[in-house]
């Protein structure tokens, strides 16, 4: 089973999952400029949960779209695994996102023509497993995550939790090492919003990975190891005022 | 692997059933124009191809089968003097008019031949016997001209530019579209009916080598008096000093074809000597390219393909549109840019295969119909074959304008809401 051959050891002789250094982003217009992120440093420990939270506008967006890899700092470096990834080239970053990331997102962005499990061998396929072996491996997972006698279900058959649930079955195709997860619960319910957290939060525990939570709801702050407080493009102490006048409203 | 792009492509099926009828259209355009095109130059080379001549002499001035000059009936027996001919026999072509006793004028194109020859075929002779032409005033037409010809069948009388002729054969498959009516009929008889309404003087000429060349000029001694089968004049048998159009020459077996041609070049004055594949070819050339219907019928095509292009476009742009968020979470995964291409380029291979199968059993059963009306539309396997690729590039060629919208995707995009 592939599951069952995760190693909850794995890599622990790396101390960081992310770490990102002085990170800055702009974005220029003709009109304006607009600094998103002012100067960020961060490190995220291996193999926990970890929430990034902030107001709208805070640059969460911005800042989590460059710890995946998938935006480039205006300045600034971002380690991922101990690996500097903002000197990577497009071809090198792909490749790095490929064997070592998974996402969840918040809209669930499954292929509404597939099933469920065909939308978990999609990302077997993305990383050149085929065949048996991707079929096996996405039963495997939707097993994992209490889906497996809805495999043959489209996402439109499905209820958001389901679907997220599918979301993160793909999101693990290929044991990645941090999953990084946008708004996971934004689109559910608050039974299913609790069933999901605690599903990321068994994730992280049981299996290894590093999570990593982008969200609004403080109803992942109980299954957080640690909580960053994002705003105004700039990460703020968790007893600063600001953070916990936010912490507060938002509970 | 999941085929991301056969589920994407029949998740809507009403879409997909209207790029797969614009794809049926441009395949449709595409077969059946040069299908007609093909079937329009077949035609008008059929009774070259069809005939069992290695080689066709012609005058020095010919342009394509049915527009060329006369050549003396003598040089067919000097052909036949030609080391290397096997068979040498006469082919008569030159324009008469029909009509019947009720009936309005048609025009004619009479075709002269040796009905008990080897070398000359006029189609496929479905009723009568080619032998019957060797009566006087005795024709064959082709079955598909009947109607233009105000003919019911075998039996009908009429007249060739005002003498006698019954109708004693139907012959298929031998009728050029663009010409006007064949009417077959012997030697002897086509040169009564290009001849009898003419006064004749022979003209002879002392040449430097010291030959005497002879040549009968035809003077139109005005119209002739309406004729009927009783009264009608002998017939004119062909003379050494007549006119014919073509000799049609069978080489005798292993001869060396381009060296008969040398030969029979040499020999024969002022004439041109073609293989049956050379005059098939510059008749198709002309047909093609020095008149309209080429162009005509290429642009029908064309508009066919542009259509076609235009429809497999769109309808692979919206669709990618509508899973850029899918796409973008494959990018966001690792996926690289080949796997992207491949995905939307196998949903443009999907929709050339779909719409061109149905689009061709649609053809292929038109063209059927038509050919029960006499229309030729010649889809011929290359015909097919070329269509298929056309299509295939036509929608590999949309894919690739849709696909830019997915290379060019950005992947942080895959985190806005």
């Amino acid at each position: 089973m592939l599951i069952q051959q995760l190693s909850p050891q794995r890599n622990r002789n790396r101390t960081k999952a992310i770490a990102a250094r002085d990170v800055r982003m702009v974005y220029q217009s003709r009109a304006e400029r607009h600094q998103v992120l002012k100067g960020i440093d961060l490190e995220i420990p291996r193999g926990a949960c970890h929430v990034l939270m902030g107001p709208s506008g805070s640059g969460k967006t911005t800042l989590v779209s460059i710890l995946a890899g998938l935006l480039t700092p205006t300045a600034g470096q971002v380690f991922l695994l101990d690996r500097e990834i903002t000197q990577l080239s497009p071809r090198e970053l792909t490749r790095f996102r490929r064997e070592h990331l998974g996402f969840v997102f918040q809209g669930f962005n499954l292929f509404p023509a597939l099933s469920a499990a065909e939308n978990v061998e999609v990302a077997f396929n993305v990383k050149g497993i085929r065949g048996k072996a991707a079929v096996a491996g996405a039963q495997s997972l939707l097993d994992l995550v209490g889906l497996g006698d809805r495999r043959h279900y489209r996402p439109c058959d499905l209820s958001g939790g389901q679907k997220q649930r599918v979301a993160i079955a793909r999101a693990l195709v290929g044991e990645p090492e941090i999953i990084i997860a946008d708004e996971p619960t934004a689109a559910l319910d608050a039974q299913n919003g609790q069933a999901i957290s605690q599903l990321l939060h068994h994730l992280a525990k049981e299996q290894g990975c590093t999570v990593l939570l982008v969200t609004h709801d403080p109803r992942l702050l109980k299954y957080a190891d640690t909580v960053h407080y994002l705003e105004d493009g700039q990460i703020q102490p968790q007893d600063s005022s600001r953070a916990r006048f936010y912490l507060n409203s938002v509970a | 692997m999941v085929s991301i792009a056969r589920k994407n492509l029949l998740e809507d099926l009403p879409r997909f059933l209207v790029a797969q009828a614009g794809i049926m259209f441009a395949v449709g355009l595409v077969a059946i124009q040069t299908g007609i095109l093909n079937g329009f130059t077949r035609s008008t080379v059929r009774l070259i191809e069809d005939s069992e001549a290695d080689l066709w002499v012609a005058s020095e001035k010919i342009v394509h089968f049915e527009l060329t000059e006369p050549l003396l009936t003598s040089q067919l027996e000097e052909a036949e003097q030609i080391p290397g001919v096997a068979v040498a026999e006469a082919l008569l072509l030159g324009v008469g008019r029909w009509q019947t006793p009720q009936g309005q004028p048609d025009p004619l194109k009479i075709v002269g031949f040796d009905p008990q020859g080897q070398l000359f075929q006029p189609g496929y002779i479905s009723e009568g016997t080619v032998n019957s032409l060797l009566q006087p005033y005795q024709v064959m037409v082709d079955r598909t001209r009947l109607t233009s010809l105000q003919a019911e069948g075998i039996g009908v009388n009429g007249t060739v530019n005002q003498l006698p002729a019954r109708i004693a054969a139907i012959t298929e498959d031998s009728q050029s579209i663009p010409a006007s009516a064949f009417v077959f009929t012997s030697l002897d008889n086509a040169n009564t009916y290009l001849t009898s309404s003419l006064s004749t003087k022979v003209n002879c000429q002392l040449q430097e080598n010291d030959n005497l060349r002879c040549t009968k000029v035809y003077e139109n001694s005005g119209a002739a008096a309406e004729v009927n089968p009783g009264t009608a004049p002998a017939i004119l048998p062909l003379s050494q000093t007549d006119a014919i159009t073509y000799i049609l020459v069978k080489a005798q077996p292993q001869q060396d074809l381009t060296a008969l041609k040398q030969k029979l070049e040499a020999a024969l004055n002022e004439t041109r000597v073609l293989t049956t594949a050379e005059l098939s070819q510059i008749t198709r050339q002309f047909w093609q390219t020095k008149t309209g219907v080429g162009w005509i019928l290429g642009l029908g095509a064309a508009v066919g393909v542009v259509v076609g292009m235009v429809v497999v476009t769109q309808i692979l742009y919206a669709s990618v549109s509508d899973h850029l968020k899918e796409f973008g979470t494959l990018k966001a995964m690792g996926a690289s840019n080949g796997l992207l291409y491949r995905i939307v380029m196998e949903q443009a291979l999907w929709m050339a295969v779909l719409g061109y199968v149905p689009g061709m059993l649609l053809c292929v059963s038109i063209s059927v119909f038509a050919a029960g009306q006499g229309i030729v539309i010649l889809i011929t396997p290359l015909t097919a074959a070329a269509a298929l690729g056309l299509v295939v590039v036509m929608c590999l060629g949309s894919g690739a304008l849709a696909i830019g919208k997915v290379i060019r995707l950005d992947p942080a995009s895959v985190f806005k809401a």
